[in-house]
């Protein structure tokens, strides 16, 4: 890209001068390849076309872009396209004290931001060395676990309705409906919580999400039984999700996935196991896996998920102690120089941030390492060969949330 | 662990290997580290077999690719920290032959940092445009609205452009200056210096030209 090309109308808005005339919808860049890969891709053979699709296309679940190299129905290559919805949140965090980072990583995930949020305040507690109330780790514990519940909730419609079937998305709906009035109880707010704080939650629990919780609580575990069977004994559904998209073990590995696409392939990597953080240590619940790799185990594996998860919710409820919700700490945090990698299992995997601090109130780097982001890299791999119609299927199944992967 | 780790790989290390937290640190030279994550990756005491994080970090003097490994067999992290590249040119060789899960995180660390992977078959800018010409995670990249600011800085327009490439050569210092404030070596304000208000000038109303 020489800056000393000459300018030209731009195709988009021909008030622009722009250096190259295309638009961002051509298949084939106007410009050189710039690597070896890129290359290969944009060469095609006898009978190859390319197929764009996004970057607002609904199945895409953002606004990612993928080229797709075709030959009839079948998928030769992809090339996915990310950064429309770049913001730059790693430096935004950099330049606002450590507080100001958790409504900076609140809008990540967007479908489960109690996840996204909590990843600043794991990681300057862990800098810190500080001790959390017992109550508000209890109550962290239980707004996560709801989270992921309506979080995985919303993932099973949506696969269903990437394939065509409309019913289980108005289930999957109604349910996270009910998690989020719940939460918006406790917090505030219904989408982005802002719920975590550095040494404890913003407000104890409540009367209102708690006769909520228990109302709810009274039902779940045979609603999910309900979806589950609206699932499960549908021949579509069963043969388009069956086979399809398999992924080993090595291969899961080699490519840094991590959350239910791993645990399907037969990894028990959980964080809330492996690392263990919060109480988890002292709650009872398994680690579901699974050992086909194709999008049906990904798919079982988000139900046996969602039946721990009301497992550790029903633990908490009974053994939540009572005290304070917020550490003692100063309201200007300067943290000593140190570095800590802080990690947590968010429904799509492993929300981990590696932090550096430099004695100052703000942090020198924070990184933040995105699971949809890993497990997007594999849709490359698993969609070689197949028909058009499945890299949906395929795609669905990974649960990629276009929020945490364009930061 | 941390005996197998020193064991395997002690002559390779920077420093010894230090446990910190749940997590055990060893820094190698660039040279090294293909062999050290091989070994990691590959030695049937050690199985560090999930590549958990890849990042690149720019501490103001040098730059930094900073890889985290998980093993069923260990009870904490490793992080490897390829420590000592140059911030003129940032070079270090690829990982993508072990772990083809690195592509994209190499990808990244090249758009924000400008640290070349050597052997990514595939290094282009993942997030920014491809005509995109600075490295936006740079500690020399100065933000250039009034968001990235804290309130005592004064008021800066946010037309104004700021050019990086005025300040890419100055060395790096964080002070009490505030958020993105790069001073040169002679403590001048070099980044925040365009069209900013000074306090004195916002106390006498006067408005900047």
């Amino acid at each position: 890209m020489s800056s000393d090309r000459e300018q030209v109308r731009s195709l988009d808005d021909l008030q622009i001068m722009v250096q190259t005339p295309g638009t961002i919808y051509d298949a084939i860049p106007p410009l050189t390849p710039r690597t070896e890969r890129e290359a290969e891709f944009y060469q095609l053979e006898d009978g190859e076309m390319f197929l764009n699709l996004g970057p607002q296309h609904p199945s895409t679940h953002g606004v990612l872009r993928v080229v797709m190299k075709i030959d009839g129905e079948r998928i030769v290559d992809i090339d996915p396209v990310l950064g429309y919805l770049h913001r730059g949140v790693e430096k935004i965090c950099e330049h606002g004290d450590w507080h100001h980072a958790i409504s900076n990583t609140d809008p990540l995930e967007y479908a489960a931001s109690m996840f996204s949020e909590s990843l600043p305040v794991l990681a300057a507690e862990r800098l810190l060395d500080l001790e959390v109330p017992r109550r508000a780790d209890y109550i962290r514990v239980l707004a996560w676990e709801l989270n992921r519940i309506s979080s995985h909730a919303l993932f099973i419609g949506w696969l269903a309705l990437d394939l065509g079937g409309i019913t289980p998305i108005l289930y999957g709906f109604g349910e996270r409906d009910e998690i989020v009035e719940m939460l918006a109880a406790l917090t505030g707010q219904k989408l982005l919580f802002n719920y975590m704080r550095i040494g404890g939650v913003n407000g104890d629990l409540n009367h209102e999400f708690l006769s909520r919780l228990g109302d709810w609580m009274g039902r779940a575990g045979a609603r999910i039984n309900d979806q589950a069977t609206l699932m499960n004994e549908n021949e579509i559904f069963v043969n388009r999700t069956k086979g399809l998209g398999v992924i080993d073990r090595e291969m899961a590995l080699r490519l840094s996935m991590s959350g239910p696409p791993l645990r399907a392939t037969g990894v028990p990597y959980d964080v809330r196991r492996a690392h263990p953080y919060s109480v988890y240590p002292e709650l009872e619940f398994d680690v579901p896996t699974r050992s086909d790799g194709d999008s049906y185990a990904r798919y079982l594996l988000h139900i046996d998920e969602i039946k721990q998860s009301i497992r550790i919710i029903d633990q908490v409820l009974h053994e939540m102690p009572d005290g304070p919700v917020m550490a003692k700490l100063p309201r200007l945090l300067r943290i000593p120089p140190a570095r800590a990698f802080a990690a947590l299992e968010s429904p799509r995997g492993q929300y981990a941030a590696y932090a550096v601090s430099d004695g100052s109130d703000q942090p020198f780097r924070f990184r933040i390492h995105d699971p949809s982001f890993f497990n997007l890299q594999a849709v490359g791999p698993l969609s070689k060969g197949q028909v058009l119609a499945d890299i949906m299927a395929i795609m669905a199944s990974l649960d990629p949330i276009m929020g945490g992967i364009d930061k | 662990m941390l005996a197998q780790l020193d064991d395997r790989l002690g002559d390779r290390l920077v420093v010894p290997a230090e446990p910190m937290g749940d997590t055990i640190e060893l820094v190698v030279r660039t040279a090294d580290l293909t062999a050290v994550m091989r070994t990691l990756r590959d030695d049937g005491d050690l199985r560090f077999e999930l590549l958990a994080d890849i990042c690149g970090v720019d501490t103001g003097m040098t730059m930094q690719v900073v890889y985290h490994l998980w093993s069923p067999l260990s009870a904490d992290w490793v992080r490897v920290i390829a420590d000592g590249l140059s911030r003129d040119d940032p070079r270090v060789p690829s990982i993508t032959q072990l772990w083809p899960g690195a592509e994209w995180g190499e990808r990244e660390a090249y758009d924000m940092f400008g640290i070349e992977f050597e052997g990514n078959r595939d290094l282009r800018r993942i997030y920014m445009p491809p005509d995109y010409l600075a490295f936006p995670l740079r500690k020399d990249f100065a933000m250039p609205d009034d968001a990235s600011r804290g309130p005592g800085e004064g008021i800066r327009n946010m037309e104004t452009p700021v050019a990086p490439a005025d300040v890419r050569e100055q060395p790096v210092i964080r002070t009490s200056a505030g958020a993105g404030a790069v001073l040169g070596a002679d403590g001048r304000l070099l980044s925040v210096a365009a069209g900013v208000v000074a306090d004195d000038a916002l106390e006498s109303g006067e408005q900047p030209a």
